[in-house]
């Protein structure tokens, strides 16, 4: 599959400080990718860097097969949600979705139904003719996401699109967001790992800089390898546990017990036979996951080795 | 080439359109166009004023409106004739002394205040949309050089209309106060003035781009657009006081890139001294503005 985003040993420097240390990314088109890291770890920097609004010091960025983003050859193609920029406040919300598709070389025929769409999709369709300044920050925000799918655009990079939204809102943008799956590369920025989990097929650990890990959702939560269960009341058996499913392995992190499986094993199998000694020894099941959690998976690789010891007095 | 002329267009109606709706920027067109009416008024009340006196020196019946005295005096040959030897070119004087009165008041003014007005309605312009991140909605989608020239043509057709406006204003106060007024010449050449004071302009307004592209804070590239406006009409000046032969031929160099230097060649009506005046300002007003865009190409935003 070719890769809508490609980043390879990117580097950017804020005076002393390196924002992006050789980060190496491959979002694939038409896939749902998820940026994950903590604050500062450049995940805003890199969108930025991909679209031009910053320049890289090395390394070499490849936007839709086309080399580095250049106004010529990607206007039109790729779309960006700012995390913390606002509209020019006096612009009204439907021309200034026009004046966007225009720049970007939109036909004129086709913007007011693309727009049409647009507001609806986002609910904002009774305050076309709204100034920017009268609308709420959670509007705002609507809009924002708006004219990053003007024109349907390959690539779509979101910084934080959820941030801001009331939950009705930020449900309805997931789902139309994942309606875009298969027809849009979309980069999704954001520290609500739940939602990514929903959204996302790909997903990259970026930390200090550098990717720590990228791989499929599949992958990374290990649906195939692994059950995750809510434990409600009693104790584990791990003896029989131990006993009966000699090939699997147990970890116990207070209620939530993560069953690792081998591939001669099945979710299934496991399920029936796990499942039967909780119900026979009293133990109260409350959830029953395939996988483990993307929240798990990115604290056990963001978990920072313990401080050195100093060495024992002679 | 075709899409960068249609970025520039479309972005050039849509600044004309966003600018003339802050608040900052219909306060200054107002205050302007309230200005060039006052200055008006004022200069009227004043030529009155000396029109009476020289009537009552003469011991003549004082006039009811201004004017009409000094549209007598404009015809008249010995007046002409000092005027021209006050000058010092006949030439000059005698185009100058073809204009209404009134019309060369308006032409001094909007000359002399066009500059002020560009910097305070373009200065902030470019750093407001750095500031507020409005820019990242824009860029990636269009080239940095034609979002930048569209910002500058609308603006510059910002300006056109303020001194059209300014014109039409100044116009009205003579018509209602004048006696003998000559309208159509007025209009005629007020107008002119008009155009001669938004080309004059221009490199005022690539100056007040320039500094705003490079400035991240709206309020401080306001005050740079001041400090800049300030220190070319500073450099205008001495530049023409410290001219001379051998090694202050330098200062007729620095003159050169000045929009100053080129005022008096717009006072002019023939191509002769109105073409190269206008290159020159046009050049001015494009090595202003990409001295600033050639650090706003590679800056991060």
């Amino acid at each position: 599959m070719s890769n809508a985003l490609q980043f390879h040993g990117v580097v950017k420097c804020y005076g002393r400080l390196r924002a992006l240390d050789g980060l190496d990314l491959e979002v694939p088109q038409g896939s749902i990718f998820g940026l994950v890291g903590s604050n500062g770890a450049g995940k805003t920097t890199a969108m930025a860097i991909a679209l031009g609004l910053l320049r890289a010091g090395e390394g070499t960025i490849d936007l839709l097969g086309d080399g580095p983003f250049s106004p010529e050859r990607h206007a039109g193609r790729v779309a960006l949600l700012p995390q913390d920029s606002s509209f020019p406040p006096h612009a009204r919300v439907e021309e200034l979705l026009r004046f966007y598709g225009r720049i970007q070389g939109m036909p004129v025929a086709g913007l007011a139904p693309a727009i049409d769409e647009l507001l609806e999709w986002v609910h904002l369709q009774d305050r076309r003719r709204s100034p920017v300044r009268s609308l709420s920050h959670g509007m705002k925000r609507r809009l924002a996401i708006a004219q990053a799918f003007l024109g349907r655009p390959e690539l779509v990079l979101l910084d934080e699109p959820l941030n801001g939204l009331d939950p009705k809102e930020a449900a309805r943008v997931r789902d139309l967001i994942r309606e875009r799956r298969g027809h849009q590369a979309i980069v999704i920025s954001s520290h609500q790992l739940t939602d990514l989990e929903a959204l996302c097929d790909h997903v990259a650990f970026v930390e200090k800089g550098k990717r720590v890990r990228q791989d499929t959702l599949d992958k990374i939560v290990r649906r195939s390898h692994c059950v995750t269960y809510h434990l409600g009341s009693g104790t584990l058996p791990l003896a029989r546990l131990a006993a009966e499913l000699p090939d699997v392995t147990w970890e116990q992190h207070g209620n939530r017990v993560v069953a690792s499986f081998p591939s001669t094993y099945t979710a299934e199998a496991l399920n029936t036979a796990a499942l039967r000694i909780f119900l026979e020894t009293g133990v109260g099941i409350l959830e029953i996951r395939r996988g483990s959690d993307l929240e798990s998976e990115y604290m056990k690789l963001s978990a920072e080795p313990p401080p050195l010891q100093p060495p024992p007095a002679a | 080439m075709n899409r960068a002329l249609s970025t520039l267009g479309i972005v050039a109606a849509n600044e004309l359109s966003d600018s003339i709706r802050s608040r900052r920027v219909i306060v200054m067109l107002l205050l302007y166009l309230a200005g060039a009416m006052g200055a008006t008024a004022l200069f009227i009340t004043f030529l009155h004023s000396i029109e009476g006196q020289l009537v009552t020196t003469l011991g003549l019946d004082a006039p009811k409106d201004a004017g009409s005295v000094t549209a007598t005096l404009w015809k008249s040959k010995p007046f002409r004739d000092l005027l021209s030897h006050l000058i010092g070119e006949k030439k000059l004087a005698e185009t100058l002394l073809d204009v209404p009165p009134l019309a060369l008041f308006y032409g001094w003014l909007s000359c002399a205040f066009t500059p002020l007005l560009v910097m305070l309605t373009a200065s902030a312009r470019i750093s407001e949309e750095i500031a507020s991140g409005s820019i990242r909605f824009i860029l990636f989608r269009a080239g940095r050089a034609p979002w930048l020239l569209g910002k500058f043509a609308g603006q510059a057709a910002q300006l056109f209309v303020a001194l059209i406006l300014s014109a039409l204003g100044a116009w009205l106060v003579g018509w209602f106060r004048m006696s003998g007024y000559e309208g159509w010449a007025t209009a005629y050449h007020m107008l002119w003035f008009a155009v001669k004071a938004w080309i004059f302009s221009l490199p005022f307004l690539g100056l007040a781009l320039g500094i705003s592209q490079l400035c991240a804070l709206p309020n401080l590239a306001l005050a740079f657009g001041f400090m800049a406006l300030v220190g070319v009409s500073v450099l205008t000046g001495l530049s023409n006081w410290l001219a001379g032969d051998g090694w202050r031929r330098i200062w007729d160099l620095v003159n050169v890139i000045t929009p100053g230097a080129h005022r008096q060649s717009l006072w002019w009506s023939d191509a002769e001294h109105l073409l190269p005046a206008t290159v020159f300002l046009l050049t001015l007003a494009a090595v202003y503005l990409f001295a600033g865009y050639a650090r706003f190409a590679r800056r991060d935003l």
